[in-house]
């Protein structure tokens, strides 16, 4: 009879323990740099919420894609919320790894998040993903070069032209070759990222200025057309002329971040997301010596507008999907949001806009409160998602080494474009469209 | 004790004997079998289920649609400019690097043989390469080669007192040579060692008798001592060509296979289709061939050092 009752004891005490242990949500993210920041918070949410929260991997953007599509392919899915991104979250619902949100998100949770932004993670009428905060490009230039009258005097006596910042493609060509032959050796007129998505998201968008298309309504390629052919054209020339530093066809966004703040470039388009290391006069010499623009229009009469957000979602195996939604509404909440607007980045609600652009105001930078401005701006008029295809990466392993091909001189314009454009034809096939 | 029991007594100690033959000859297996069974798990089955995916249409993310396509993709391969070049790049690296390292590899350990005073710190010293990992000699030569900060360029400016900006690691054939340029340094020690240990083990009978009949360095270098290390040689060969046909980090740090597939080795070119393009069955495809290749190329060297220690007497 004691046995039977310290047994029953024991097990009720175990019972209580399982049903007391506070539920631990498991999380996959980007990490590195100020992607960390945000993370410094999440105990403040275990302790509002009383659950506890375990980080089981962190990577860079490439490193946690990939751990993503091997873990929804193999079922080995131990996590409940996922790092998300606008051009990667149509591969992981074709490998149904991650769920719908509209069950976890009512329209007042959602009401403060920029349409045009929010709308980008949704598929099939569908929200897929929470953005956390997006970036887009612009035109960086550089001031003590536009602005220096002997380089307007050298500009004017080369070209005929005046120096100005390029509002259009086919400007920001002619400024960046007659920029060329007045710049000092080592300096470039300009660049751009030159391999893998990189490159390829630079042709998108160029092609979409110049009133391209990547894909038409059926899902086949559209982008070996004229404004294909032009887009490819001006990267050519441009590398040709020698207007881009030599090994431009190596670099990711790291290298042409630094060429820019080692002085070695005259104006480019890069992300928003740079600001802050540009203007940190310790590793850059181009802080307080540039300015930003919209980036140029092409005849398609559509400003340049590649843009992504970074976000959140939840697995499909999560086992505590309701748990997983507020973690991501806490960690896409307006103080969580502000913070990272401080470090720099662009954030996706309209009320953090708000606030953040009116302390910018008060600080009396002009470039602090022009990037803001200008951001907001191109946020709600230029942002442009990648195609919300799975096929966008895959198709674009296939177009950008011929977009290289292109730019180095090995292959033409239109038949390289053609080329890729019957791979990516075939491959679509293959796949089912 | 009569005849028939003398018999019986033989029989029975052969009966004995045969068992504990058979006995010998099970042991080993049994004792292997363990590890057998753990690389059939890691190892055979993966490969088995790889090769029944090089004949589907798989992909990472379409998996419960899966179908068996035949010989689709070697079919695709083949007609793939990209993975023929591919290919016969592959060749040629390992070609180029094996045999490069092969000579200076002899050359050097033939130098350091005459080495009396100091050889095992000369051996430490040229062994350090080999103790980095491919990716960290890949970032490094990556650094080196760098067209604006790279270390080469800027040595080159110094000299010419100009700038000098060649992109090394994008113009054709250059591209080529500095993956080449990385792989000899960082593996050019291991051939070394392995022909040094050769060269040591030479009866120094030949040698003097050589050198008494007035042969010089050069006819002793030829004559005597490739003959003595060629069985070395060929295993050196065979273990440097399968690492070689496998090269994968280095490149990809590097150049990335590209620009425009310029530097595309099979591996890289693997490495792409499976993962980024998710052309996984298409990958297995790849994976196929090369190792096929590989294996028949493992086959001729090993026939080659059959041959080459049948020479020097060694069964």
């Amino acid at each position: 009879m004691k046995r039977i009752l310290a047994v029953s004891l024991a097990f009720l005490f175990f019972a209580m323990t399982l049903v007391a242990a506070p539920i631990t949500l498991k999380a996959a993210f980007i990490g590195g740099a100020n992607y960390e920041e945000l993370y410094k918070a999440i105990p403040q949410f275990e302790s509002q919420t009383g659950m506890k929260v375990e980080i089981v991997f962190k990577g860079d953007g490439f490193q946690i894609d990939k751990k993503l599509k091997t873990d929804f392919a193999a079922g080995t899915v131990d996590y409940d919320v996922c790092w998300d991104h606008s051009s990667f979250f149509t591969q992981y619902i074709k490998a149904k790894g991650i769920v719908p949100l509209d069950d976890y998100f009512t329209k007042s949770d959602l009401a403060d998040f920029i349409p045009k932004i929010l709308n980008s993670g949704k598929k099939d009428g569908k929200l897929w993903i929470m953005p956390r905060h997006f970036d887009i490009s612009c035109l960086h230039y550089r001031t003590d070069i536009f602005n220096d009258p002997d380089m307007k005097a050298n500009f004017k006596s080369q070209t005929g032209n005046e120096l100005k910042v390029p509002a259009t493609w086919d400007e920001f060509k002619a400024t960046a070759l007659g920029l060329q032959k007045i710049l000092p050796s080592g300096v470039y007129a300009t660049e751009f990222a030159g391999k893998e998505e990189a490159l390829t998201g630079r042709f998108y968008e160029v092609l979409l200025s110049e009133g391209g298309q990547y894909f038409d309504k059926n899902w086949k390629p559209a982008f070996n057309s004229p404004a294909g052919v032009k887009a490819a054209t001006m990267l050519r020339d441009l590398y040709s002329a020698s207007a881009m530093p030599p090994g431009m066809t190596n670099f990711v966004w790291e290298d042409v971040a630094k060429n820019f703040v080692a002085g070695n470039i005259a104006m480019y388009t890069e992300w928003y997301g740079w600001y802050s290391y540009f203007q940190d006069p310790s590793a850059s010499k181009v802080a307080g010596k540039f300015d930003i623009a919209r980036q140029p229009a092409g005849d398609g009469a559509v400003h340049g507008g590649w843009a992504g957000q970074h976000s959140f979602s939840i697995t499909a195996a999560s086992q505590h999907k309701k748990e997983a939604a507020q973690l991501i509404k806490f960690l896409t909440n307006p103080d969580q949001q502000y913070l990272e607007a401080k470090l720099g980045f662009l954030v996706t609600r309209q009320s953090v806009w708000n606030r953040i652009i009116s302390e910018a105001k008060a600080t009396g930078k002009a470039l602090d409160n022009k990037r803001l401005q200008l951001a907001q701006l191109q946020a709600s008029e230029d942002f442009v998602t990648p195609p919300l295809v799975a096929e966008w990466l895959p198709s674009s392993d296939i177009v950008y080494p011929i977009v290289q091909a292109i730019i180095l001189g090995d292959k033409e314009p239109k038949a390289g474009l053609d080329e890729a454009a019957a791979k990516v034809g075939q491959m679509m096939k293959e796949r089912g469209y | 004790m009569g005849e028939r029991d003398l018999g019986i007594s033989r029989r029975s100690a052969e009966k004995r004997l045969s068992a504990a033959v058979l006995e010998s000859r099970r042991l080993p297996v049994l004792l292997l079998l363990p590890a057998i069974l753990l690389m059939a798990l890691v190892v055979g089955f993966p490969m088995i289920y790889s090769l029944y995916l090089s004949f589907t249409d798989f992909t990472l993310l379409s998996q419960s649609s899966m179908k068996f396509i035949g010989l689709r993709n070697y079919v695709t391969l083949f007609k793939d400019p990209t993975f023929l070049a591919a290919l016969g790049r592959t060749v040629l690296y390992i070609t180029i690097t094996v045999n490069v390292e092969m000579l200076l590899g002899l050359l050097i350990a033939n130098a350091m043989s005459n080495v009396v005073k100091g050889q095992s710190v000369l051996r430490t010293i040229l062994m350090m390469p080999m103790m980095f990992a491919p990716v960290l000699v890949g970032f490094q030569f990556k650094w080196i080669f760098n067209d604006q900060v790279g270390l080469l360029n800027n040595v080159l400016f110094e000299i010419a007192r100009h700038p000098v900006i060649i992109p090394w690691l994008i113009r054709k054939p250059l591209g080529f040579i500095t993956i080449t340029l990385a792989e000899l340094w960082m593996s050019t020690p291991f051939m070394v060692i392995i022909f040094l240990a050769g060269i040591l083990s030479i009866s120094k009978d030949l040698t003097d008798a050589a050198e008494v009949d007035g042969s010089s360095e050069w006819q002793k270098f030829i004559h005597i001592i490739i003959p003595s290390v060629s069985p070395f040689i060929y295993i050196a060969l065979a273990v440097r060509s399968l690492d070689v046909a496998k090269a994968y980090d280095l490149v990809s740090i590097m150049t990335g296979g590209g620009p425009a597939h310029r530097t595309e080795l099979i591996w890289t070119y693997v490495y792409r289709l499976s993962f980024t393009s998710q052309s996984f069955a298409l990958g297995s495809a790849m994976s196929y061939v090369t190792v096929l290749v590989a294996i028949l190329f493992t086959f001729y060297l090993f026939r080659q050092l059959i041959k080459a220690r049948k020479v020097r007497g060694i069964q």
